[in-house]
């Protein structure tokens, strides 16, 4: 399924809870849509870096299995956004529902 | 091709055109990406190749993230620019620099003195821009609101002098204008893509 538009905002979701890497963003995003939504995965970084540019996330360095990753962890902007996203997409979801299921 | 191949040529191809610094952050998270795909498949019962063949194949189409890549990170281009602002004459304050506006400025009172008036108010017109520019290090503007603002004040002028100077020919305004554009453009694109903690003083102007 296209993603076009809803990167940034499965990213925040994705990053909610906790810290993560870009390789555990894109399979939280894929295991919790049960695998409907599929993007490919070399288009999550420059997303990544955007929301950074942007300061809804930050990002730092960590070792992990003796590897050096980048985590990002959502800011408190990037949490107001993501509200104020997850509360536009339940109302523009309610309505093309009403719309679709009608007859 | 061998099996780090298909990532190198991925990579070749995704970080085309960028600063050498985004080169090498691309290349450390894609390459972890790259990692971390492999030994989950390898993991599931994948072959080295087969678990290869699927962590590249998911990155999708390097052209793609390339173009995605540049909307976010410095060029090639944009980052010598960068360096050239930071070393460039605009970089220290110079009182020669007060030398040109004030040329004009004499030059635009003894046109106007001369009855004049059309090149008198073009060269004072010039002369209140260069001042502007000329004063850019010594004024107070070191935050994006107060960027803003003179950044305002700058076009305003430049759309003033192009107007005043090119009044009639189209094409000659074009021409003057376009390289003006560009530079704007550039700029624009480094404020959008770097933090501002990392604004030099010539990205608030």
């Amino acid at each position: 399924m296209n993603l076009r538009g809803t990167l940034p905002t499965l990213i925040l979701e994705a990053l909610e809870q906790e810290p993560k890497h870009g390789y555990r963003i894109a399979q939280r995003i894929k295991e919790r849509s049960q695998g409907v939504l599929d993007f490919k995965e070399g288009t999550l970084y420059p997303a990544l870096h955007k929301l950074e540019n942007d300061g809804m996330v930050e990002s730092y360095e960590e070792m992990e299995n003796g590897r050096q990753r980048r985590y990002y962890r959502i800011s408190k902007s990037g949490r107001a956004v993501l509200a104020k996203d997850r509360a536009e997409w339940r109302s523009v979801s309610r309505a093309v529902t009403l719309i679709l299921e009608r007859g | 091709m061998s099996m780090s191949g298909l990532l190198e040529a991925w990579l070749k191809r995704a970080t085309r055109h960028l600063s050498e610094g985004s080169r090498a952050q691309v290349r450390t998270e894609i390459e972890a990406h790259y990692e971390s795909a492999c030994e989950e498949a390898l993991g599931g019962g994948a072959s080295a190749g087969e678990a290869d063949r699927a962590a590249v194949a998911s990155l999708g189409d390097p052209g793609a993230a390339n173009r995605a890549y540049r909307k976010v990170l410095l060029t090639d281009m944009e980052a010598a620019l960068l360096r050239e602002t930071r070393c460039g004459v605009w970089s220290g304050s110079k009182r020669w620099l007060w030398l040109l506006p004030t040329l004009v400025l004499i030059a635009g009172i003894r046109f106007l003195a001369t009855g004049d008036a059309y090149f008198g108010w073009t060269l004072l017109t010039g002369a209140s821009g260069l001042a502007l520019l000329a004063s850019a290090f010594r004024l107070p503007v070191y935050t994006p609101v107060r960027g803003r603002i003179f950044r305002a004040f700058r076009l305003l002028w430049l759309a003033a002098i192009l107007a005043l100077t090119m009044r009639g020919s189209w094409f000659m305004l074009i021409s003057c204008a376009w390289p003006l554009l560009w530079v704007e453009w550039t700029l624009f694109s480094l404020r959008r893509k770097l933090p501002v903690a990392e604004w030099p003083k010539q990205l608030y102007l």
